[in-house]
């Protein structure tokens, strides 16, 4: 280990900051709260982006790692007791500058605060909570505080650090426990799925209280997340969108991030990725993640044993829409709110408009258009008025070339950026895309 | 046809509706169809057209204001607002701003269900005031993020800001919940207008024009040091393997990157 004495804070928060900086959480959503003239800063629940890093991801906390010196060899992670990197801690106070300056200026909207474990999961939470407890107390800050719960760290310590933050989380890391066994020895499920259920419970019950005392202390009111690294280990998307669907319904996370794997430490039990992070993959995770938090779609229903991969040139919902051809066309001016959101090509913003503004008369594909309906997508799957927008055929293979034709199924700076490809006829992709020969061609020359 | 002109600014367009109701009330033979208003002097007079220009007046805007608060509630109100505060974009085929509000506001008073005609999208003026509204809340969002404050020798906060739509009073009222312990200036430049903040009290929009060039570039001794540490976190959070700059520019647009420090370098 490299420990450095004496290192300036400029240095500390380059080395701590860049080891923080494969945690993908950084939303400072989930909370709307008021200031006041006691406090420094507010927060609202649509959260707000302060910048974009050079690789296109929203700046909006002050992400860093308490200390990057650690007793855990987890082999992804580039902060392993194992690894040669210049090593750091912040003090609290040093914590506490950084963020009370920064939010000042408006650089950021609160602090993302996670760490190493240093000396002990107990010494290392107890640290995380006194460096909140100075800045809500001590400094009256009020803006939002993301913290990590170290796992292993003891129950009391938690509770007291989750009525500080907004939000806690505790990384899943792998979505099998086989996969955490192999690749993080000193975390187990155990660890991490305890304390998990610890919060959830604390928020069940602070709930009840504050019907009870509205001013009651709140607890984690920003709710938990948690993350997991795409592309380390062997499972297919189907056992990974899975994990995540149980999150939501059995802990009720209020967000599930994936994170595409960079091979940071070239570990020999890691996979090589020749072809970069699978960008591509992620991206069809959040997709379909959205499905099942806003679309009530179910995991069972996106991807089964037998086809446990995403689509490559279809998203998830139209992939799900071209095997279901049974439910469409479906009529605007009649379907159901629910029924609408399975359309592809129609949000949650839009299916919401529709509903309302149908009331006031019939709307034509126009009105559709300005209401934010993606008509490019949609249009093979509704009527309006009992017509449909061009006369197109209700068939897999005619709307499957059609679809894949609209160069946004795999947005722009994936694929420029050069995705992981995939060659369509070595993996089994076949199946997969369930089309016949005739789609195959239109592929072909994709 | 009668066209009323009036002023670009949220008094000038409620001013235009005031006139222009008074102006059918008096002249009974007409109908709303046969008022227009424009926010700005029209460059070509049209054939057969009377133009009437409107003074404004805080008094009637006041009056009209009052009218929408009550009968057609905060939101309409929110709405009918951040649509006058938007820029009128140079597309001419366009509804005018002050003719869509003015229309809008003439068919959510006649409605049974007031606070439900915002929702009506297929009608053109709802349409034209929808999209107005969001473009200036987008706006007005994206810089409650990506304005920056500089802290000057005397403690000041002070940020510099070039927005499309009048953003500023959003801003303040927003950076006056968040800061209300700071002194601040927000400093719109296109418009030349500040808002400005005093510890503890409410802001207040002020005209800019002689602004002290000087103490506003005479920042605090710490100034620089957190200005580099913001620099090097901004460089070190980013993953090397997933640079992207297209994403980037399409996530933050780049007309917000001259005021925002670090992509300004």
């Amino acid at each position: 280990m490299n420990i450095q004495q004496n290192m300036s804070l400029m240095e500390k928060l380059a080395i701590l900051s860049d080891a923080a900086k494969y945690d993908v959480s950084c939303t400072s959503s989930g909370v709307d709260r008021k200031g006041n003239s006691k406090v420094m800063g507010n927060s609202t629940a649509a959260g707000i982006c302060h910048s974009f890093s050079a690789d296109g991801r929203c700046i909006s906390l002050l992400k860093i790692l308490f200390t990057n010196e650690c007793i855990f060899n987890c082999s992804y992670c580039q902060n392993n007791c194992n690894s040669d990197v210049p090593r750091a801690s912040f003090t609290p106070d040093e914590v506490c500058e950084l963020t009370l300056e920064f939010y000042r200026r408006n650089y950021i909207e609160g602090l993302f605060l996670s760490s190493g474990i240093l000396v002990s999961p107990n010494y290392t939470m107890e640290l995380i909570y006194q460096t909140l407890y100075k800045l809500r107390i001590e400094h009256h800050f009020n803006g939002y505080i993301h913290v990590k719960s170290i796992p292993g760290a003891d129950p009391a310590l938690v509770e007291k650090t989750g009525f500080l933050a907004d939000r806690m989380s505790i990384n899943l890391e792998l979505p099998t426990a086989d996969s955490l066994k192999k690749l993080a020895p000193y975390k187990s499920r155990h660890t991490i799925l305890k304390p998990m259920r610890q919060i959830q419970n604390g928020i069940t019950q602070n709930k009840n209280e504050l019907m009870i005392y509205r001013k009651a202390p709140r607890f984690v009111p920003a709710g938990q997340s948690t993350q997991m690294i795409i592309g380390a280990t062997p499972e297919n998307d189907y056992q990974i969108i899975s994990v995540a669907e149980s999150l939501y319904d059995k802990f009720e996370l209020k967000r599930v991030f994936y994170s595409a794997f960079v091979n940071v430490t070239n570990d020999s039990k890691l996979p090589a990725l020749a072809g970069g992070p699978p960008l591509l993959r992620e991206h069809r995770l959040y997709q379909a993640d959205w499905l099942l938090r806003f679309y009530n779609f179910k995991a069972d229903e996106l991807l089964s044993e037998d086809r446990p991969d995403f689509n490559i040139f279809l998203d998830p919902k139209c992939d799900w829409a071209i095997r279901h051809l049974e439910y469409f066309p479906v009529e605007i001016h009649t379907a159901d709110y629910h029924t609408l959101l399975r359309v592809p090509g129609i949000g949650v913003k839009s299916a919401q408009r529709i509903v309302k503004a149908r009331r006031n008369g019939r709307l034509d594909f126009y009105d559709l258009k300005k209401i934010g309906v993606i008509l490019k997508r949609a249009l093979y799957f509704i009527t309006c008025s009992g017509k449909m927008m061009y006369p197109t055929k209700l068939e897999e293979n005619y709307i499957c070339q059609n679809l894949i034709a609209d160069k946004t199924q795999i947005p722009r700076e994936i694929r420029e950026s050069g995705y992981q490809q995939i060659s369509l006829f070595d993996t089994g992709l076949e199946e997969n895309l369930c089309i016949s020969s005739s789609a195959k061609t239109a592929l072909m020359g994709f | 046809m009668y066209i009323f002109v009036c002023e670009d600014s949220l008094d000038g367009i409620l001013t235009g509706i005031y006139d222009a109701w008074s102006f059918k009330i008096q002249h009974s033979d007409l109908t709303h169809d046969d008022i227009r208003l424009v926010s700005h002097e029209p460059e070509n007079y049209e054939l057969f057209s009377e133009y009437i220009s409107v003074a404004c007046s805080l008094d009637k805007a006041q009056k009209v204001s009052r009218t929408i608060w009550q009968r057609l509630g905060g939101e309409f109100y929110e709405a009918i607002v951040k649509a006058a505060l938007s820029r009128e974009p140079s597309n001419k085929k366009e509804m005018d701003k002050a003719d869509a509000i003015y229309k809008t506001v003439v068919l959510a008073l006649r409605s049974p269900e007031a606070e439900k005609v915002l929702l009506y999208l297929g009608v053109p003026c709802i349409y034209r005031v929808f999209t107005l509204s969001r473009a200036t809340n987008m706006e007005a969002h994206h810089l409650m993020g990506f304005l920056r404050f500089s802290e000057l020798k005397n403690g000041v906060l002070f940020s510099t800001i070039h927005p499309k739509n009048h953003a500023l009073p959003i801003l303040a009222e927003h950076f006056t919940d968040r800061f209300p312990q700071e002194n601040f200036i927000i400093f719109d430049e296109t418009r030349n207008l500040a808002a400005v903040h005093r510890a503890d009290k409410n802001y207040m929009l002020v005209d800019a024009s002689d602004l002290n060039q000087d103490i506003i570039h005479n920042y605090s001794d710490k100034e620089q040091d957190f200005r580099d540490l913001w620099l090097t976190f901004f460089d070190s959070v980013a993953i090397t393997a997933r640079i992207n700059p297209k994403l980037q520019a399409q996530n933050i647009p780049k007309r917000y990157w001259g005021d925002a420090l670090e992509l300004a370098r």
